[in-house]
């Protein structure tokens, strides 16, 4: 794969704390002005691409009845419905048995997007399923929406819709670096390193499986915006370490910085590494009740509530046919 | 699954959404004319507008849309991800992506190339009838090995080289420059999904390697060397080197006709050269008719008219040897003896600087200026020809050449656009998310380095990455 070191991952996507809870803030503060101008903050994205935000309320009385319905989701509600979909979103690749590899590239994708939105903005589920679709389509395992849709029984045409958005909002840098094969590059020097023998051999592997496991939890962290992979990976390697006991990981990273010559220092990287396994303790999956009510407030966010949802589906269908001939830019929408 | 939108639409993008309207991002050019076509799409000249860069020239390449109704289409999201990756002096240069929402095609915006090795070999062979100068082809194929062994250390390989995909720079700050194009091909290397040469037909044939030909599954950066091997003897003797009729069939039939022509040249490969020939495919299954003829002689000095001996020839066999494995490296390639001796390759291919050379008045690109960005139909009116398009003189027949618009005054440092004008006019004025609403602004340019420094540190980065040959200053 091309450089990481020249990459558009190292260049722009590897953030400090402070910078992603700006982002964090801004997303969140964009969608509650939406929400107190509107009523409702999610962004309508046609099948054409182009993106539309609620029509503000016109009827004060209205506006102030939904106003006082729709509370906007707290940063820490947004990180819990964020975790919800990483998940969700592991599951799904497992359960279409694709490569590792995929699932990395769309879990990056993923919490790419929500540096730029809010999920108040965008339906998590929706982005979600999409960029499962971009990472297969860019690692060339090459999915029809229809198919994936059908496997998860949802309609593909939303897939479809949000395809573009999820490019733009990842500004088309497409090419990620995940930790698992950085990973795969450590063990095969720590065979080197400890002249491994048949016995040995065994034991690497297991530390491989359980350090690879160690990934999938910080891949539903921040660490990955945070840290280069292959610090994620050396991190991963650690705990994995003091599990097995196999070899003796701080000479190990002796021995690495003998070897290259690194930018940073070993308390700069015992640090990163500590910093990383903080994150995955503190990881928490939000309880059901917890999600139950975040999704409440969501759901009113939207603008959605159970009953009207079979109205929204009437005006969408009327909206496409009057598509074509919408060209007005900012006409005022039919009353 | 409704995708939930409270209430009524409103505050439309800033995309009109197709009819008649010209989208907006298509306002900040002017738009010259048709300059390429090909099965990806269609690739069009344009003009900048705004006061910085005016009338800088940008080739905007429209692709197709994806024809199963399967969503954006991969060529273009493949060579717009790869680009996003890659800088360097010998690549051609993205400068912008805009979408037309109306029917989800992507539209990408190059540093405008005047030439290629398409028509510089044709314009030598069917208008100059001499061959090209000396300087001119070791500087064109130093530069592209330049810029290969750029994407080859970066684990891209190519797999679709060929003269027209090698741009030339015309008048200006980086006049006679190298560029490598079409990256719709192009793939990273490591550990593929699928073996590669499932996606069907790759590398026009006639540059195509002889396992590739003879069925590789897995194939290397090699092939791209191969391909270079044959380009190279076309500029010395503007013909293609092997001509095969290609046979059409899906999938990936075999192409006995293209290996004949390499064998009748080469001689037969044999297994004591190149043994894992045993494991290809047609190797094996086709031997009789692989065998049908017998060519044990290699007469390619014949053909290329060099002699055996000169270093020209020692490269050019290198590049052509059957084994991949022992094909020499855009790396290997770039030391070689051949670009130690005079005359020594130069940063402006076109002109060499010493005096006596002939050098070329290469024509520009014919332009059809009746298409528009539909790709269709008859726009406007021909436009009155100024002055400045007169230099045009030899324009290949077929084509209306009409340049409405004057060759762009070329200013030093023009060709790098600075930071502030290029976020006039990239993503984020065209990303269709509605007056203001564009989080972050999405600027393409990456990092915080001007786009020239960072191509200077990388070159450091890169071992084993030769700079430009010593005479970089004298030449230009």
């Amino acid at each position: 794969m091309a450089d990481f070191l020249t990459s558009t991952h190292r260049a722009k996507w590897i953030f400090t704390p402070q910078q992603l809870v700006e982002k964090y803030r801004d997303a969140s503060q964009r969608a509650i002005q939406t929400l107190e101008k509107c009523g409702a903050t999610l962004m309508e994205v046609d099948s054409d691409g182009t993106m539309s935000y609620p029509e503000p309320q016109n009827s004060v009385k209205d506006n102030a009845e939904k106003h006082s319905r729709s509370k906007p989701l707290s940063i820490e509600e947004e990180q819990s419905i964020k975790v919800f979909y990483e998940n969700k979103l592991q599951e799904v690749c497992k359960n279409f048995h694709f490569p590792h590899k995929i699932q990395a590239t769309a879990l990056i994708y993923f919490k790419r997007f929500y540096l730029h939105w809010s999920v108040m903005e965008h339906q998590p589920k929706h982005i979600m399923l999409t960029c499962i679709y971009a990472a297969c389509k860019i690692e060339e395992n090459h999915v029809s929406a229809e198919e994936l849709g059908k496997g998860i029984s949802q309609d593909h045409q939303m897939i479809l819709n949000n395809e573009m958005i999820v490019y733009q909002s990842l500004e088309f840098d497409l090419i990620v670096y995940a930790p698992y094969r950085s990973l795969e590059g450590f063990m095969d020097d720590m065979e080197d390193f400890c002249n491994a023998s048949e016995d040995q051999l065994q034991m690497l592997k297991r530390l491989q499986d359980t350090a690879r496991l160690e990934i999938d939890k910080m891949m539903l962290t921040d660490a990955p915006l945070l840290f280069p992979p292959a610090q994620l990976a050396l991190a991963a390697l650690r705990s994995s370490v003091a599990l097995h006991q196999v070899i003796d990981f701080d000479s190990y990273l002796s021995s690495l910085f003998s070897r290259q010559n690194s930018t940073h220092t070993m308390s700069e990287l015992i640090e990163a590494l500590n910093t990383i396994d903080s994150l995955v303790m503190k990881y928490k999956f939000p309880s059901d009740k917890e999600l139950k009510h975040i999704n409440r407030k969501l759901k009113s966010c939207w603008g959605q509530s159970s009953h009207d949802e079979g109205k929204k589906r009437e005006k969408k269908s009327k909206h496409k046919s009057k598509k074509s001939s919408s060209e007005a830019h900012n006409a005022p929408p039919p009353a | 699954m409704g995708d939930g939108g409270s209430g009524n639409r409103g505050g439309n993008s800033n995309n009109s959404g197709g009819g008649s309207n010209k989208p907006e991002w298509l306002q900040q050019y002017d738009l010259i004319g048709k300059i390429g076509e090909g099965t990806y799409g269609l690739v069009f000249l344009a003009r900048i507008k705004s006061q910085t860069n005016r009338g800088k020239s940008i080739a905007i390449k429209k692709f197709k849309q994806s024809k199963d109704g399967d969503g954006v289409s991969p060529t273009a999201i493949r060579e717009i991800m790869l680009l996003r990756e890659i800088t360097h002096e010998n690549v051609v240069k993205l400068v912008n992506v805009h979408i037309n929402h109306a029917d989800m095609s992507l539209y990408l915006a190059f540093d405008y190339a005047e030439h290629d090795l398409y028509e510089i070999i044709r314009h030598h062979r069917d208008k100059v009838n001499h061959s090209i100068n000396q300087y001119t082809v070791k500087s064109l194929l130093w530069q592209l090995l330049n810029g290969l062994n750029y994407l080859h250390s970066n684990w891209i390989i190519h797999r679709d080289l060929k003269p027209s995909n090698i741009l030339v720079m015309g008048e200006g700050e980086e006049h006679g420059v190298v560029k490598i194009a079409d990256f719709g091909l192009a793939r990273i290397y490591q550990a593929p999904l699928k073996p590669l040469s499932e996606n069907g037909v790759v590398v026009t044939i006639w540059y195509r390697a002889p396992e590739l030909l003879l069925g590789a599954k897995h194939y290397t950066s090699a092939v791209d060397m191969w391909a270079v091997g044959c380009i190279f003897a076309e500029l010395l003797t503007l013909k293609p080197l092997f001509q095969g009729v290609e046979v059409k069939a899906t999938p990936n039939p075999f192409q006995l006709d293209q290996l004949d022509k390499i064998f009748k040249v080469l001689g037969h490969p044999t297994l004591e050269k190149w043994p894992s020939l045993a494991n290809l495919p047609h190797w094996q299954q086709d031997v009789q008719h692989i065998q049908g003829h017998k060519y044990d002689n290699n007469s390619l000095y014949n053909v290329v008219h060099l002699s055996p001996k000169s270093p020209a020839f020692d490269l050019l066999s290198k590049m052509l040897e059957y084994d991949p494995r022992k094909r020499i490296t855009a790396a290997q390639a770039l030391e070689h003896e051949y670009f130690k001796i005079e005359p020594q390759p130069g940063r402006n291919a076109l002109v060499p600087c010493q005096p006596g050379e002939t050098f070329v008045n290469y024509p520009t690109r014919p332009v059809d200026t009746t298409t528009d960005f539909e790709g269709t139909t008859n726009m406007q009116p021909p436009q009155p020809v100024t002055s400045g398009a007169a230099v045009s003189g030899s324009m290949p027949g077929g084509h209306v050449s009409n340049r409405s618009v004057p060759r762009p005054m070329n200013v030093v440092g023009m060709q790098r656009m600075p930071h502030q004008a290029m976020q006039a006019y990239n993503l984020t004025s065209q990303a269709g998310m509605g007056g203001g609403m564009n989080p972050g602004g999405m600027p393409m340019q990456r990092g915080v380095p001007q786009p020239h420094q960072q191509q200077q540190l990388r070159r450091r980065d890169q071992m084993g990455m030769p700079g430009y040959p010593q005479q970089k200053s004298r030449r230009i």
